[in-house]
């Protein structure tokens, strides 16, 4: 997949999504609640990884997930927006 | 009253029955058992009667930490017999009197006692409750400092069960938890199964496909294949100050990724022991290593008790090991591959499965599908230890550092966590598996890669 089939709105709700699913979270999560805290840790960022690259197509390894990326759904989906677009 | 209260019996996690029958194998070749340590390196100020007074309160309300396991009936799985628990020992804490340490204690091991490596070769009868202990070191009489270890059988806690239990005393002693508070935890498993038996007995087959498939390129380890031989272990610990540590743990960050360093000490793990083989002159072909996975959800503080793990294993082909990017990356995708294919779920399907199974079956199928030995070496990060936790019983917590056992065979086992921004590397090695020299080698190649620098193991190399 590429930008042209998702905008950065969608992929926003995309990664809310995956949390929500993965972490059993409900709608008291929202696109700016801080990931961390929200109970990501090691295994479940590459499950959420995973979801996302199930959904969208595209990868982005754990490597390039930054402390700033991981601050919240909104930042991870700027981080996977990037990757798509230079993908 | 307790959820524990309202039944006798507390069943062995799959997990559980793995290490049990660890213990099982030790026992009978090597005349040890297969225990853990957790010690805590204290300033002055450490209340030991008040210590021993908490342990025997608690031990009094958790009846789990002195019931004996064993199967209910002939067949089934083994259990804490909580029921049974009344009439054996509490747990015991013995206080040793020692000088002021000539050696500065912020400093790794240095001036570790004796007693504390000792107590790992020993054993404890599980079968009749013995399943945790404590040894209190006093450096003129306390106002030195206090080196306290805590060495229990390795299924009474995983590592950060252990940590729980240390924290949760912390609690008691302060009065921010009842005590009988912790006889409530029922080991309300972080393991969820789920699925339909035959569903789960699905997955556990294919989790021993995968450890079939091991078998083609088994490993081979620095102990070599398991010999009957007297457990003699020892461990070196090395600290790492807060400026190198923040060094590495940027350097982990920047490669690994910043929720997934245990890749980066991973990939370092692996190369140091590959240095020694070098240096051997031999080629183990391929590495073999189960990476443990704690399946407690971040930040849950219950399920203190019992083994709360599964097992990711990572098999590398040698040519991997030679470049750390070529590796970690490899490593990565292994990680990928292995959590996108549900082993981890598959691996507890698969230890629970057999939970009834006989003590020894479990190792020797393990052994007969990886071809004689079990793994190349153990390794675990268990990342910050006690975090937040800056005191224990009143007096500072200089230093501490998990340090489990390791079977002869593969007789190497590499253990990392970080302790108030200093990172710490236990390195625990049977006598004869590793010599000084290589020992030397290991340390020096694991250092250099943590640091992102190649003097070191290269300067030895070239002397090797």
């Amino acid at each position: 997949m590429t930008t042209k089939d998702w905008t950065q709105t969608a992929l926003v709700e995309c990664v809310v999504d995956s949390v929500r699913e993965l972490l059993s979270l409900g709608a008291d999560f929202s696109p700016q609640s801080d990931l961390v805290a929200a109970g990501l840790d090691s295994l479940a960022v590459t499950q959420l990884m995973l979801a996302i690259e199930d959904r969208t197509g595209i990868w982005v390894d754990e490597s390039r997930l930054t402390p700033e990326n991981l601050r919240s759904a909104e930042t991870l989906a700027a981080c996977v927006y990037e990757q798509m677009a230079a993908a | 009253m307790s959820r524990w209260r309202r039944r006798d019996d507390v069943p062995l996690t799959g997990a559980d029955c793995f290490l049990r029958s660890f213990d099982d194998e030790v026992r009978r070749f090597n005349g040890a058992g297969h225990l853990s340590q957790l010690v805590l390196r204290l300033g002055p100020g450490f209340d030991v009667d008040a210590f021993r007074a908490l342990i025997t309160a608690v031990a009094r309300t958790t009846p789990i930490l002195h019931a004996p396991i064993r199967r209910r009936f002939a067949v089934g799985a083994p259990a804490y017999r909580l029921a049974h628990a009344a009439r054996t020992p509490l747990p015991e804490v013995t206080v040793h009197e020692m000088a002021p340490s000539a050696a500065t204690r912020e400093q790794g091991d240095a001036g570790l006692p004796a007693i504390f490596r000792e107590r790992l070769n020993a054993r404890l009868a599980i079968e009749r409750g013995e399943l945790v202990r404590f040894d209190v070191v006093r450096y003129d009489g306390g106002a030195h400092g206090t080196d306290l270890a805590m060495t229990w059988a390795h299924l009474l806690f995983d590592g950060a069960g252990s940590e729980l239990f240390i924290r949760c005393l912390d609690e008691c002693f302060h009065g921010r938890r009842p005590i009988a508070d912790l006889g409530r935890d029922d080991g309300a498993e972080a393991t969820r199964l789920g699925g339909t038996f035959l569903e789960r007995v699905r997955r556990a087959r294919e989790w021993q496909e995968r450890i079939i498939g091991f078998g083609a390129a088994p490993p081979h380890s620095l102990g070599g294949p398991r010999r009957h031989v007297a457990q003699v272990l020892t461990y070196d610990v090395v600290t790492l100050s807060r400026t190198e540590t923040a060094s590495v743990t940027q350097r982990a960050a920047a490669l690994a990724g910043h929720l997934t360093p245990v890749l980066f000490y991973f990939a370092a793990a692996i190369r140091a022991h590959d240095a020694v083989f070098s240096a051997r002159g031999e080629d183990p072909g391929h590495y073999l290593v189960p990476l443990p996975v704690n399946l407690r959800p971040k930040g849950a503080d219950d399920a203190v008790f019992r083994t709360n793990i599964s097992l990711l294993w990572f098999h590398v082909a040698r040519q991997h090991v030679g470049d750390f990017a070529g590796l970690l990356s490899e490593l990565r995708r292994q990680r990928r591959a292995g959590i996108r294919d549900g082993m981890i779920e598959k691996g507890v399907a698969a230890m629970d499965l057999v939970r009834a199974a006989p003590a020894r079956l479990h190792v020797w199928l393990a052994r007969n599908n990886l071809r004689g030995e079990l793994a190349s070496f153990y390794f675990a990060f268990t990342n910050d230890f006690l975090p937040g936790m800056d005191a224990f019983l009143g007096a500072e917590i200089v230093n501490g550092f998990h340090a489990p056992s390791v079977m002869p065979s593969p007789g190497s086992s590499l253990i990392m966590s970080i302790r108030a921004g200093r990172l710490n590397v236990t390195h625990i090695y049977q006598r004869g598996a590793v010599a000084d020299d290589e020992r030397l080698r290991l340390r020096a190649q694991l250092l250099d890669d943590l640091r992102g620098r190649t003097s070191g193991a290269e300067r030895l190399r070239s002397s090797g």
